[in-house]
């Protein structure tokens, strides 16, 4: 373990990438504690001392609504990744381990969900949820949409282990089908299945500023996200008007966060991954 | 070879008759012309059209006619009359207002009135349009029946023609109503679509078909030149007769108004920025900030534009705890309507102040301070809707960052998230929304967002089907304001319950004897001024103790925007020569004649 974080922190992929991600998540974790927002201006006032990326169309502070935003963003990344992750490792495991109808079935299961657009799903499910749009829902949602990819790539990898010599002397020693998944194989998928929680933590704050872009993000008092706050300047032809302010901080917030995990997710696979290990 | 040239001859038939396919509709009038308009002789107008125009016949219902020939516009088709929403007085057009009262309305028809045929205006084309609704109950018009009973007409002097539109005494028994029409229905050549219906057998659903782009038969000043998916192009008529009648021989002065088609309001404010449009009637924001580029507005301050109509958010009075008036009121007093104006209106709202009466404007005369104070609820007073609220047994929790936590009625039940519907995407009407859920809610009442499509907004209004909708009534200002507003929040004449039918007033089902009452009474009493007032107060002050819905701002009719980039003359409240509306509808028509080319 620590020969891997050894190796890891000598890739400047790495460096760079865990830096970003952990200035995104401290000033998402503990920027809305320690900024208080300037008081209610006027309507997309420009950046100034009281105001350092200005207002937004309701007045309000935009420094205290991208660190509330990063926050909300990050917490529906992580919730999205955590599930997605979840649910396609649990399903790509079971049909690589134990092969057969079993395998047939989970796999037709993830096929279905691969041919149906997840973001049209998430489209439509969201619109139909007109109140109560809670960040846990969106979470939710975004997560259960995007578990096939995960579940499709675990599944191979769990199928070329079903046969390795390990797993047949744990199943001569009597060892359970859960035994044997949990001990044996998923320790082997561990990297990778990090690094796939990694794309799907990427892809969860993408999916919910894309969502919230065309206005069926969260909704309720404290729920600004990224998204959400790109979608009010849209509505309010923030750029046709000028005010940068209300568009590219946001922009540039989901763009360096998304780098950075990218970065982590390129450099580990140069590490963990036998053939690509330098 | 011989495959080749055939393939080659094929692929330029193919081409041609793509070519052909997409050539411009041109309309086959005298002054057509196919080339580019010069810019120094046309005014570009825009708000009204949004998709390819589909027909231009006047008979089809308004909403799927295209500019100019459907709504109020009269530049093609004109009215008997036009109404000045300045001055409150109705002037001339097709017709003269000679008198009014209870039991009739009289106009006299302009003996000079001619088609662009040279067929002269008369009886015969105002009777063939208001009464087409006895012939046919699927037309346009086919609701003036219950306002006229009858159009008596008589010859007097040189010939003239005079109309009396009587009031239709059994029904609606409304000469209001009767002069609002005069300036909403546009008078047609009967001699053209009598022609038309001869022609399909009466068949009205056929002639419905005729799209009237060729050559059209029309009054107004302007007629259809040309157009297609990205315009509508105007062309002036030299030999409008109300050149020499309404406007001493002089000619409108631009030769061509075009009408560009907008997909975004954001096009709105780059091209009246760049100059590339004249004026527009859509919301704007921040337009004080587009000064810099000659982009002007009625006045050079907030609120910058005439306030004639008001923005709501209808309640449904049917619905639990919306059928309790001091939960309503409660809610009245919580909204900041000052931070409203400010933040989602960029200050084009002037100070709120309480009812249905403008205090500003035509309606000040009606309006009575004393009262209004006596009966309404201080606004944006959170403390005093608290104690409201409290009063009525209402409680709310909040969590230790003042977020509410919960909501209970009076008998200690968990009272329901009310939604708010709008549009989504409507920016203005979004921003307004969000300041009032935030004002509710930090004085205990539970309510959210409910932004949806249009195609779940616009069903649900008639319907009921919704806890608290943002509305603006389509109440134009006319010489009943402002007794249709009234009437269009409070009139429970046709109510039905939520799931039995549609309301198409009144969309928050209230109900008050004495208020229909009133609403009945207003109308007839025209000519005596005193009780007109009283009952107005009266009726104003039903509103403030029962608030059914809740007005949150007052708003122009029409966002009066223009450039000075290349016409100049346009009415101001310096300048006042017409009302603040653009020259397409009522007496701002009359801008055209005064309009001045920039060198």
């Amino acid at each position: 373990m620590f020969k891997l974080l050894k190796n890891l922190i000598k890739e400047p992929m790495f460096v760079i990438g865990s830096v970003l991600f952990l200035t995104t998540i401290f000033a998402g974790l503990l920027g809305p504690f320690f900024y208080t927002a300037a008081p209610e201006g006027m309507s997309y006032e420009t950046p100034s001392s009281q105001y350092w990326l200005g207002t937004d169309n309701l007045g309000q502070d935009y420094v205290a609504l991208l660190l509330k935003g990063l926050q909300n963003s990050l917490y529906v990344g992580f919730m999205a990744g955590i599930i997605a992750t979840t649910v396609g490792t649990l399903i790509g495991l079971f049909g690589g381990f134990k092969g057969g109808i079993v395998d047939d079935i989970l796999n037709m299961f993830t096929n279905l969900f691969i041919v149906i657009p997840s973001f049209v799903v998430l489209v439509l499910v969201s619109a139909s949820w007109p109140e109560g749009r809670s960040l846990t829902l969106i979470a939710v949602l975004i997560g259960l949409t995007t578990w096939p990819w995960t579940a499709r790539s675990v599944r191979a990898q769990a199928a070329s282990l079903r046969g390795r010599d390990h797993i047949s002397l744990a199943r001569i020693n009597g060892a359970t089908n859960l035994e044997i998944i949990f001990k044996h194989i998923l320790p082997y998928l561990a990297s990778y299945v990090f690094m796939v929680f990694i794309m799907q933590v990427a892809s969860g704050i993408l999916s919910e500023s894309a969502i919230s872009m065309i206005g069926l993000g969260p909704i309720g008092e404290g729920s600004t996200s990224l998204g959400v706050i790109l979608n009010t300047a849209k509505n309010n032809s923030a750029i046709t008007y000028g005010y940068w302010w209300g568009i590219f901080p946001a922009a540039i917030v989901i763009t360096v966060i998304v780098f950075a995990l990218y970065l982590l997710n390129n450099s580990m696979e140069g590490v963990f991954n036998p053939r690509l290990r330098k | 070879m011989k495959f080749s040239k055939l393939t080659a001859c094929g692929a330029f038939a193919l081409f041609f008759a793509f070519l052909v396919s997409c050539e411009e509709k041109e309309a086959k009038t005298a002054e057509a012309k196919t080339s580019g308009y010069p810019r120094s002789e046309t005014l570009y107008l825009a708000g009204s059209q949004w998709g390819e125009p589909n027909t231009f016949n006047p008979l089809v219902e308004p909403w799927l006619v295209a500019w100019p020939a459907n709504d109020r516009f009269n530049l093609m088709y004109e009215p008997l009359t036009a109404y000045n929403s300045l001055t409150g007085s109705t002037e001339p057009i097709l017709g003269t207002l000679v008198s009014y009262d209870a039991e009739k309305v009289v106009v006299d028809i302009q003996h000079e009135a001619k088609w662009s045929d040279g067929m002269p205006v008369t009886s015969k084309d105002v009777k063939f349009i208001y009464e087409l609704g006895k012939r046919f109950p699927q037309a346009p018009t086919s609701y003036v029946g219950e306002f006229v009973s009858e159009i008596k007409v008589d010859t007097i002097n040189d010939g003239v023609e005079r109309l009396s539109f009587m009031v239709n005494k059994k029904e609606r028994d409304n000469p209001l109503v009767i002069l609002d029409q005069l300036q909403a229905i546009r008078i047609v050549p009967s001699h053209v679509f009598e022609k038309y219906l001869e022609e399909n057998n009466g068949d009205f659903s056929a002639v419905k078909k005729i799209k009237c782009d060729e050559r059209p038969i029309v009054s107004g000043p302007y007629t259809l030149a040309q157009y297609n998916n990205e315009r509508i192009v105007l062309v002036r008529r030299d030999d409008y007769w109300g050149n020499k009648v309404l406007h001493d021989g002089a000619l409108p002065v631009p030769k061509y108004i075009i009408h560009p088609i907008f997909k975004n309001n954001d096009a709105f404010a780059i091209n009246l920025q760049k100059g590339d449009l004249d004026a527009s009637m859509n919301y704007i924001p921040r337009v004080n900030e587009k000064k810099k580029d000659a982009v002007n507005t009625w006045y050079d301050a907030p609120p910058y534009f005439v306030p004639g109509s008001m923005h709501f958010l209808f309640l449904n009075n049917t619905k639990a705890p919306l059928n309790d008036k001091k939960f309503r009121r409660a809610m009245a007093a919580a909204i900041d309507y000052d931070a409203i104006s400010r933040l989602a209106l960029s200050n084009y709202a002037p100070k709120m102040k309480p009812g249905l009466i403008m205090p500003e404007g035509l309606e000040k005369k009606f309006y009575n301070e004393e009262e209004v104070s006596k009966h309404s609820v201080p606004l944006g007073d959170k403390e005093y809707a608290k104690k409201l609220l409290a009063e009525a047994g209402y409680k709310a929790g909040f969590d230790d960052k003042g977020n509410l936590k919960y909501s209970l009625g009076p008998k200690g039940d968990t009272l329901p998230t009310l939604l708010i519907k709008a549009p989504a995407g409507w920016s203005d009407w979004e921003a307004i929304v969000n300041l009032v859920v935030k004002h509710l809610r930090s004085v205990g009442i539970d309510v959210r967002e409910g932004f949806v499509d249009g195609s779940q907004y616009w069903p649900a209004l008639p319907a009921g089907e919704f806890d608290i909708i943002m509305r603006k009534p389509p109440v134009a200002v006319t010489a009943s304001l402002p007794w249709n507003r009234f009437n269009a929040v409070m009139s429970a004449r046709n109510w039905v319950a939520v799931g039995e039918g549609s309301m198409n007033e009144n969309e928050g089902r209230y109900k008050n004897k004495r208020a229909d009452e009133l609403l009945d009474k207003i109308p007839l009493l025209l000519e005596n001024e005193e009780a007109l007032k009283s009952a107005y107060i009266e009726l104003n002050n039903i509103f403030l103790d029962d608030q059914p819905v809740i007005p949150v701002c007052h708003l122009p009719e029409e966002y009066y925007q223009f450039s000075e980039k290349r016409w100049t003359g346009w009415p101001t409240d310096k300048n006042p020569f017409a009302p603040p509306q653009l020259p397409w509808v009522g007496s701002g028509i009359n801008t055209l004649w005064r309009l001045k080319q920039v060198k």
